[in-house]
């Protein structure tokens, strides 16, 4: 039964200035008209999920690997990406040219939800797959997509980041590593030193900003650059992390000649290209919500397994976790129905990031206070949750500090005053 | 998948916020209380006009036919404009539990508002103004519905003085109602839930407003590290707050088997991002937040009287932890 007003009358003015005997006949039009919020997977959704779980069911490892953080679990885990581009599970967000499926944003969830939950491998591709590609795909040239994009798929090529100096950490626009121009403009040189590039000592490739303005300051005269890192000049010199592993490394670079095509984006424009990718890391792409909802479960099990029943604090910490590890789930769903739709993120990112990285801390003290004693051995029974412990506390402090990205939401979320 | 509204519903709230930023300011509010009157009935009758009133109110008995999922944004509305009076009641366990009933046409064009107290309040909530009262009937786990005229209340001072507070001393049977005790339950839950939210972010606003225009030691107070992330970390209380919300709106709407635990999840969620605002907006004033004459007080206490109201963040998150870990 169609509404006994006409269409066009329901959409001449604002629905609720109009007259209150039509309201609600225009209301119904209209509700017709518009698909209405729907929490439930379409057919294709559900189909997807399927075929997911199917590949991965088949293919994941029975044995964890090594930590991607040694030299012997660097190449297990490239080897497993290699498996996974395969399969055309590497990127599955990216264009089908590059090597993707042309995912959109839930199918891309949804497979991420998947792949925690079947156990897979951490992602030694992340810094390139997730953080920057997708700067790629917005500045890069068509040769630099086609240059990078495939072989970063197929891990033929593993970036590691290149941003913080010994000198510009929080304080990232005091960067001083510079590139000048050779006399025949064809080649940047490279000279200067970064610190807390993650697993560069094995890495192929490596991307960050550099001064190419010596006369300027801040976030003026940065340009971004891609270096191979096996270019002469350049010296990687492992440091060893909280968990012993020597997944950190500092990059010191001599007189290195790097081709002028690898600039991406344009020169002088340095800082912003970075902020795009920055944005990227801290909103959806880096840490999507399965990790942290597995995580959550595993920590429901051990609960279950060691857990007081008659305790009632532990028990409400544990459905705390739950109820946060849901709440950024729904969260990051409201997100990327947001960009679905033609929405952008923009500094609202950095509350993700605040949010995931405290609740990882979170889920993994209250594992620790349930271990008790036993979570004193590094290499017992409950080793991952001693190990996921260290890596959870470096969450507060990478990819921008919790107290910057509190800096960046009151500035620009909340537009109070700059200090 | 689709986590989002229609244009349709984002320009209903839109527009109900532009009527109570023009029409409901502060000073209007600050009158309800002074008066003693714990209602505007001019705003009432605007809202029953604009077919708030009626959004859950079915097709057939004169409303707008609407479910949860159209009424969330604009409860969050009214939550920013801390619009007194029963309006969470009316417009959600009100409009679900007498929508096809006789009552229906008064909640409908503004003459009958409806209150509930279903949890063992000692107090009703609004018990002087509303025409029609939820209260529990028999058997357990159904509801009945109290006309005022024929029970005797007595007044009692609440905090919030667009939220006056009585007894029921006398009270009669009653008429049962269809709507069940636990979906009554969730509905006036989540309708808090919604209306603290927006008003979460109201205190937060006249927080930042307040922290741009106050100058001390040469620089407006907003530029010192410690304010920001004081308000920084409210905010993200309320951000992650509110996709919990809608969900729960969604579960009310199509029925969904979790609806309690989302319903619970929702509310824990919106009562302490309502704590962290108000007492982040109160840090942020200092002394002159603690006064009368400041308008943040008329919010603060509306915040502080919906926290508890229809089950605590502790009653809540225990029903999440009955749902997720299995009953004790």
């Amino acid at each position: 039964m169609w509404p006994p007003v006409s269409r066009a009358a329901c959409f001449s003015g604002r629905l609720f200035l109009g007259p209150p005997v039509s309201r609600a006949a225009c209301y119904s039009w209209r509700r017709i008209l518009w698909r209405t919020m729907d929490l439930t997977e379409t057919p294709d959704e559900v189909a997807f999920r399927a075929e997911a779980r199917a590949w991965l069911k088949a293919h994941v490892p029975s044995d964890p690997l090594p930590s991607f953080d040694t030299e012997e679990g660097f190449e297990l885990h490239r080897q497993w990406e290699r498996t996974l581009f395969e399969g055309r599970w590497s990127a599955v967000s990216w264009p089908e040219e590059y090597g993707g499926r042309g995912a959109d944003y839930v199918k891309w969830l949804i497979f991420e939800e998947e792949y925690w939950r079947s156990g897979a491998p951490g992602r030694v591709s992340q810094n390139g797959i997730f953080l920057l590609a997708p700067t790629i795909m917005e500045v890069g040239t068509p040769a630099q997509k086609a240059r990078f994009l495939p072989a970063m798929a197929a891990s033929e090529e593993i970036w590691a980041q290149a941003w913080s100096e010994p000198d510009a950490g929080s304080d990232m626009a005091s960067i001083r590593s510079k590139a000048t121009l050779s006399a025949d403009g064809s080649e940047w040189i490279v000279n200067g030193q970064k610190i807390w590039a993650s697993r560069a000592v094995w890495a192929d490739w490596c991307f960050g900003i550099f001064r190419t303005d010596p006369e300027s300051a801040r976030h003026k005269g940065l340009t971004f650059i891609l270096i191979p890192l096996d270019k002469p000049g350049i010296t990687v010199r492992p440091i060893a992390q909280l968990d012993g592993d020597t997944g950190f490394a500092e990059i010191f670079f001599d007189e290195v000649r790097v081709p002028v095509e690898n600039t991406l984006g344009a020169v002088g424009q340095g800082w912003s290209v970075a902020m795009a990718t920055a944005g990227f890391e801290r909103g959806v792409s880096l840490r999507s919500p399965a990790r942290f909802n597995v995580a959550v479960e595993r920590l429901v099990e051990l609960w279950r397994e060691i857990g007081d029943p008659a305790d009632d604090t532990m028990r409400d910490a544990v459905t705390d976790l739950w109820i946060q590890a849901e709440g950024y789930r729904l969260h990051t769903y409201m997100t990327v129905t947001k960009l679905l739709e033609g929405g952008h993120i923009g500094s609202e990112s950095s509350l993700n990031k605040i949010f995931w990285s405290e609740m990882d801390v979170r889920t993994h003290e209250l594992a620790m206070q349930l271990l008790g004693t036993a979570g004193e051995r590094m290499d017992g029974p409950f080793e991952r949750w001693v190990d996921g412990f260290l890596f959870s506390l470096s969450g507060p402090l990478y990819a921008g500090t919790n107290e910057i990205q509190r800096n960046i939401i009151a500035d620009r979320v909340l537009n109070l005053p700059r200090s | 998948m689709q986590f989002s509204f229609t244009p349709d519903q984002h320009e209903f709230a839109n527009g109900l916020r532009e009527m109570l930023t023009s029409e409901f300011s502060p000073a209007a509010l600050r009158t309800v209380w002074d008066l003693g009157a714990g209602i505007d009935h001019v705003l009432w009758s605007r809202l029953a006009d604009m077919g708030v009133l009626s959004m859950m109110i079915p097709l057939g008995s004169g409303g707008l036919g609407g479910n949860f999922v159209d009424t969330v944004l604009l409860l969050e509305e009214l939550g920013r404009a801390a619009v007194p009076g029963p309006i969470v009641e009316t417009i959600t366990v009100g409009a679900l539990a007498l929508g096809e009933t006789s009552w229906a046409a008064g909640i409908v064009d503004g003459s009958a508002g409806v209150s509930a107290a279903l949890m063992g309040e000692p107090y009703v909530p609004h018990a002087t103004l509303a025409a029609a009262i939820l209260v529990p009937g028999s058997p357990a786990g159904s509801v009945r519905v109290l006309d005022a005229a024929s029970i005797a209340i007595m007044p009692a001072n609440g905090i919030d003085g667009g939220r006056l507070l009585g007894a029921i001393t006398t009270m009669d049977a009653g008429a049962p109602v269809s709507l069940s005790l636990a979906a009554a339950v969730n509905a006036g839950a989540l309708g808090t839930a919604a209306y603290l939210l927006g008003l979460s972010s109201r205190m937060l606003d006249i927080a930042g407003d307040y922290a741009r225009d106050r100058r001390q030691f040469g620089q407006p107070i907003g530029a010192f590290q410690a304010v920001k992330h004081l308000m920084a970390d409210a905010l993200l209380k309320v951000e992650f707050a509110r996709p919990a919300v809608y969900r729960a709106a969604w579960s009310i709407s199509v029925g969904s088997p979790t609806v309690d635990r989302d319903v619970s999840m929702a509310k824990a969620l919106a009562s302490e991002a309502a704590q962290k605002a108000t007492r982040s907006a109160l840090q942020v004033h200092g002394a002159i937040g603690y006064t009368w004459e400041c308008d943040l007080q008329l919010f603060m206490k509306k915040a502080w009287a919906l926290m508890p109201a229809w089950g605590s963040s502790q009653f809540h998150r225990r029903r999440v932890a009955d749902a997720v870990l299995g009953a004790r």
